[in-house]
């Protein structure tokens, strides 16, 4: 269970990222007042436009970032003031979080199962069930620099799972990844719902979101634009698909913060 | 503790099953060390031996006539072509300058007369002038053998022509046999060498394989997103904090073992007789114990002041161009330990960290270092590296500089 309670997170700029951005603002808020819960047995997608603030979301709820008003409950864990136990009940996968490249898959999942306190048994067990699932095993043992991109995603991802975590983020799961692979990580993630698990994912295709989450939150420029089933937005906007959806909610915001 | 035990095997397993990694880091500094130090001994020694061996080329003008049987009695070596009175010398100085001729020894004239008519204080007496390039080993050397060999033994027979007894002149004599005045204590004696040698070697030794290793294992890791999935783990940021430092202090302790190790050997080549100097060293059990505490204080420290600068950095190219300063620190520190050796220092100077390293393991060697300062230096020490580790901690604990957010 993740219970997000009006999130505001905003960063501070330096002189160098203000020229850069040519802003005379100090101060970029990222995400503004977000509240959201996502429940187990459901993939909750947030679904929004790059820089739209889903990655900041997601790092604030996987206690890499705290939040700059509001707060995060995981699992009953504030992400502050106890982020040691959000940290054990998470895994979390994203794309510029990687695993070292001078290890094998196999090395790294025990590394990390041991860091979640699991014994050599229980990485053991762990790695079978993963890495046969994922088709791991016929380079578990080659160093991860020489592995090709998509199976470097499926060890991260493998690793990310070792302590078979009860809430899971991920940031863009299927990024850069081919269709096989891209439905291989699709598939278990339903099946982690299925086992009752709280999945959260951030993405920017809608055929993903359409097929793959119960709830959908669309976020727009660091607010939540709405939210819902892919049943109920599409009635709330008046529109057949996800896409025009989204459109339709983008423009309106749009006009807002103009 | 689970964290710290594993971060350290992880760290350890990455190095030793690197081969290059392995090679580049330990067994490449050591044997480069090793031949640079041994091929600066040969060219020294060989240069030493061919100054010894070259016959000088020596043009002598208005030499007494019994001068060349003086040459022959204590056998000095070299081409001498005498000149007479009027012949000029203005080629051979000019010779000596482009380093062909060694040597113009220029008597003045009627020189053996002038000494004859000597009766009485005031009469004049004649002189013997040497010309010679400083600049020219072979002249430079040829000048020296030739006044100590040739110049003073003439004199003597002189001296002793005119006088009849030479003793009358002597008075007294000032140590016969020098060596057997000699009150020393080996131990100390040796480690004088080492003292001024050792802490400067120590501590650069320990900066460098600190430098090499933890820009790549912090900074490194932070550029290639290797860090984050570690700060993701159920594990206190102090704890990955530790295992990093420990690690990279495990292999800094290795890598200057080794470089300081080939230094030893490399300079023994060089220097030839300082390898008995060395041997001669001897320690009691307490001052090896004061030494390894030391050393492992002193690894801690650089290993962490590399850590912050590595975390704070946001590439390697960033973190090498802030540690230099750091390095250049050092290397004063020690240095100025190197032209320092022996006088007593207040106990306030064992507070200074880095130079107080130095100083103390320059004192131990020579075992002079008392417990009240061993305790200083290892306290101001402890105190500075644990306040880099807490503010490494802090800065583990900083989005910003974890995640440039």
């Amino acid at each position: 269970m993740i219970q997000i309670n009006e999130l505001t997170k905003v960063y501070k700029l330096t002189k160098k990222q203000m020229m850069e951005k040519k802003t005379k603002k100090n101060m970029v808020k990222a995400v503004d007042n977000l509240s959201l819960t996502a429940k187990p047995g459901e993939i909750y997608g947030l679904l929004g436009p790059n820089g739209a603030g889903k990655t900041t979301v997601l790092r604030c709820v996987a206690s890499l970032l705290k939040p700059t008003g509001g707060d995060i409950k995981v699992n009953g864990f504030d992400t502050v003031k106890d982020s040691q136990n959000v940290r054990k009940v998470i895994g979390f996968l994203t794309n510029e979080i990687k695993l070292d490249p001078q290890f094998s898959p196999r090395y790294m999942f025990g590394f990390f199962g041991r860091l979640h306190g699991l014994d050599e048994d229980a990485i053991e067990e762990r790695r079978e069930k993963l890495f046969d699932y994922f088709g791991i095993k016929d380079f578990q043992d080659k160093k991860i620099e020489e592995l090709s991109s998509g199976m470097k995603q499926k060890a991260s991802l493998a690793v990310s799972l070792v302590h078979d975590p009860d809430v899971i983020i991920f940031d863009e799961p299927t990024n850069g990844l081919d269709i096989i692979t891209a439905r291989n990580v699709t598939d278990y993630l339903k099946l982690l719902r299925d086992e009752g698990k709280t999945v959260i994912i951030s993405t920017h295709i809608m055929t993903e979101a359409e097929k793959l989450c119960d709830r959908i939150g669309i976020i727009i420029s660091g607010v939540l634009a709405m939210e819902g089933t892919l049943a109920e937005i599409l009635e709330r906007t008046s529109t057949k698909e996800l896409e025009d959806a989204f459109f339709e909610l983008y423009k309106m915001h749009s006009r807002e913060e103009d | 503790m689970r964290g710290v035990k594993n971060i350290v095997k992880k760290e350890l397993t990455r190095v030793f099953t690197d081969r290059k990694l392995v090679i580049n880091l330990f067994i490449l500094p050591g044997v480069l060390i090793m031949v640079m130090y041994s091929i600066m001994g040969n060219l020294i020694s060989k240069m030493e031996k061919d100054i010894q061996t070259h016959v000088p080329t020596i043009y002598i003008q208005n030499a007494p006539e019994d001068f060349s049987r003086v040459i022959d009695a204590v056998g000095f070596e070299g081409k001498i072509t005498y000149l007479k009175a009027d012949e000029s010398t203005d080629g051979i100085k000019d010779g000596i300058l482009k380093g062909d001729i060694d040597l113009l020894v220029v008597f003045d004239e009627g020189f053996r007369e002038t000494i004859n008519n000597y009766k009485q204080a005031g009469d004049p007496i004649p002189e013997v002038r040497t010309f010679y390039n400083p600049a020219e080993d072979y002249s430079n050397a040829a000048k020296g053998n030739f006044t100590a060999d040739v110049l003073y033994a003439y004199q003597q027979v002189l001296l002793a022509e005119r006088l009849g007894n030479i003793e009358q002149l002597q008075v007294f004599y000032i140590d016969r046999d020098p060596e057997a005045g000699v009150i020393v204590d080996k131990n100390k004696a040796g480690g004088k060498f080492l003292a001024m040698l050792l802490p400067f070697l120590i501590n650069i030794m320990l900066f460098q394989g600190a430098m090499g290793l933890g820009l790549d294992s912090i900074t490194g890791e932070k550029e290639r997103g290797t860090l984050a999935s570690m700060l993701l783990s159920p594990i206190k940021r102090s704890e990955i904090v530790f295992g990093k430092l420990v690690s990279l202090g495990i292999l800094t302790s290795i890598s200057s073992v080794i470089y300081t190790v080939s230094v030893v050997i490399g300079i023994q080549r060089l220097a030839g007789g300082t390898a008995e100097a060395m041997a001669g060293v001897k320690f009691t059990p307490v001052q090896i114990l004061q030494l390894f505490v030391m050393i492992i204080v002193l690894v801690y420290l650089y290993v962490a002041m590399v850590a912050i600068v590595a975390v704070y950095a946001r590439n390697q190219k960033e973190a090498g161009t802030y540690v230099t300063p750091m390095y250049i620190l050092v290397m004063l520190g020690s240095i100025l330990t190197m032209f320092s050796s022996g006088s007593e220092k207040a106990l306030k100077y064992y507070a200074i960290p880095i130079y107080n390293g130095s100083i103390a393991i320059q004192n131990l060697l020579v075992g002079e270092l008392t417990m009240v300062e061993f305790g200083v230096t290892v306290g101001s020490l402890a105190v500075v590296a644990l306040l880099i580790t807490t503010l490494i901690t802090k800065a583990f604990n900083s989005e910003r500089i974890m995640f440039n957010a």
